[in-house]
């Protein structure tokens, strides 16, 4: 018995000290600290901004445009009409009067020239994956991508498909990942605010003014 | 007058007054989007409140009014779990009504959906991986 734990101490341990040599987790988290706006306590009043005070004047009025900006493109945010499988038919509900994305700025084009988000909805098969990768080529900056369902996510049901790629993150840089198969409309409805939550803390302006 | 659709511009004169006035009717518009007259059924521990009004149809007559230090930046997950069932007509009963709710030491306080900020969630392995990556030798300059 001791023997055993001993053991098991020894393994975690060895663990432990791997995970740390290879720094894994550490390397994770002191990202997250410097790339991460400071996560808001419950109570918090909280502003519109989602900047932290400004240091200088010059911050300031940088920290204001870039709020500007983003109010425009996360209150405007056109996606291209991209159903590949049944996940489209929850699209369309979103389109839809009873959940309404309209209300939300939110427009189907059917031209990847006037599109700013791209919904991957559905399976993604390989001789889909070109077509796929070629039409966000064409999407001007700055673009977005929601991955909806399972399939899109990573391969779902047809995961060991010899056709199916296994993810749209293989092809394209997706922001929104929505569980489901097929998420409800409710669900993809919750995944575009999310996107205009993200849209919201971009900071172009103060990236460049940093320049 | 209900002929007319008169009292339809009185129940507005009414809303407009359980709200608060001409005033607040607007702040709540422009942070809710919905102006809505209703009971005040509870209060969660972030200060959410929680309506109900039947005269709305299934579906709209329970909703919640987010606490004002949230401002504009409420969702969904600020809705604590013992709320979450109420709001979505899971149950009839308020958390304070029902008995039989599991409730433990271990549960810990409601947190909403971080993600983006320093406090989210950041996956991390206990197990040791499989495979060892490559690291090529870097040559000190």
């Amino acid at each position: 018995m001791q023997h055993t734990i001993k053991c098991m101490i020894s393994t975690v341990s060895k663990t432990a000290v791997y995970s740390m040599q290879k720094g894994a987790p550490q390397q994770a988290f002191s990202q997250v600290r410097f790339t991460h706006l400071r996560a808001p306590g419950p109570c918090d009043q909280r502003k519109y901004s989602p900047f932290p005070k400004a240091k200088s004047a010059g911050q300031w009025v940088v920290m204001r445009l870039d709020d500007a900006l983003n109010w425009g493109r996360k209150s405007s945010v056109w996606p291209l009409t991209f159903g590949l499988a049944c996940c489209a038919v929850e699209m369309m509900h979103f389109a839809s009067p009873r959940y309404d994305m309209d209300r939300f700025g939110v427009v189907f084009r059917a031209s990847p020239r006037q599109v700013d988000l791209m919904i991957v909805a559905g399976t993604l098969t390989n001789k889909m994956a070109c077509a796929l990768r070629k039409v966000y080529d064409q999407m001007p900056d700055p673009k977005w991508v929601i991955s909806m369902g399972s399939c899109a996510n990573g391969g779902g049901y047809y995961h060991y498909s010899y056709s199916v790629v296994r993810g749209c993150d293989r092809v394209v840089p997706v922001d929104i990942y929505v569980p489901g198969c097929p998420p409800s409309a409710e669900a993809l409805l919750g995944s575009v605010l999310q996107l205009q939550r993200k849209i919201k803390r971009m900071k172009t302006l103060q990236i460049w003014y940093r320049k | 007058m209900s002929a007319f659709g008169l009292d339809k511009i009185t129940k507005l004169f009414q809303i407009i007054k359980v709200n608060g006035g001409i005033r607040a009717s607007l702040y709540k518009l422009y942070r809710f989007d919905d102006l809505k007259d209703g009971k005040l059924v509870g209060q969660d521990d972030f200060g959410n409140k929680y309506y109900e009004n039947p005269r709305y149809f299934f579906g709209r007559s329970r909703w919640v009014e987010y606490a004002p230090q949230f401002n504009m930046d409420y969702d969904g997950s600020q809705v604590p779990a013992e709320w979450f069932g109420w709001l979505h007509y899971k149950t009839d009963l308020i958390p304070t009504q029902d008995k039989d709710r599991p409730k433990y030491k271990w549960m810990l306080p409601h947190t909403e959906n971080l993600s983006g900020t320093t406090g989210q969630y950041v996956p991390y392995s206990t197990t040791r991986p499989k495979v060892e990556p490559w690291i090529p030798k870097s040559s000190k300059v």
